[in-house]
């Protein structure tokens, strides 16, 4: 990753803070004074470095750990909800914006509510747990079902 | 990558899949702090595939479970 697609992905992040939500390629564009085919093709670098993941039509899917569309997986945090792409991107929206969060999902096999509090980095509910299907070499093989 | 009641939903989730690993929530919050905290800081580089693996390593997330190849 070179300067420039360092300084994109930095201030795609920074954006993406600010909206609340994924900015889009003009949006960047603008931030950073240049073409959206600029933001596009540093976007597809980015996805092709596991820096951010990208969906079919070059739009911002997920910059971890935050999601750019609704997942069960909905993080309070820094006075706005998250999505988050998956379990352990929940507990790191709170850990990137270094602020206590709460997290608000389901069991994944009864779908009882699950409210989740953290606090100074640690969870107030200690009897729930996380599984991870997929070995860990495999996780960028498909990074949406993992 | 879920989180579920109990390790006894997770198996009924499985429904005789094979499993993958389960962690308590202090050990995924501990994870996270690790893997994330420095995800939006200003001076933000990739970390190499050996410093991921340390993070996972000094958790005691080991094995050929945990191996990032």
């Amino acid at each position: 990753m070179d300067a420039a697609d360092l300084d994109l992905r930095n201030a795609t992040y920074q954006l993406f803070i600010e909206l609340g939500q994924a900015p889009s390629p003009a949006e960047v564009a603008a931030a950073l004074g240049m073409d959206e085919e600029t933001v596009r093709s540093g976007w597809r670098r980015l996805h092709d470095d596991h820096a951010l993941v990208l969906d079919e039509t070059g739009q911002i899917r997920m910059a971890n750990p935050f999601a750019a569309r609704p997942t069960p997986f909905v993080v309070d945090a820094a006075g706005r909800s998250w999505f988050a792409n998956c379990g352990w991107d929940a507990f790191g929206i709170g850990a990137a914006l270094h602020v206590d969060s709460t997290i608000h999902t389901t069991c994944a096999d009864c779908a009882d509510d699950l409210d989740i509090e953290v606090r100074d980095g640690r969870p107030t509910a200690s009897d729930l747990v996380f599984h991870v299907l997929v070995p860990a070499r495999s996780w960028w093989n498909d990074i949406g079902f993992t | 990558m879920l989180i579920f009641r109990s390790e006894d939903h997770v198996d009924r989730w499985l429904a005789g899949r094979p499993a993958g690993a389960t962690i308590p929530l202090e050990t995924l919050a501990a994870l996270a702090t690790a893997w994330w905290s420095s995800r939006l800081d200003p001076d933000w580089r990739p970390r190499s595939r050996a410093e991921n693996q340390a993070i996972l390593d000094g958790l005691g997330l080991t094995g050929p479970f945990w191996d990032l190849g």
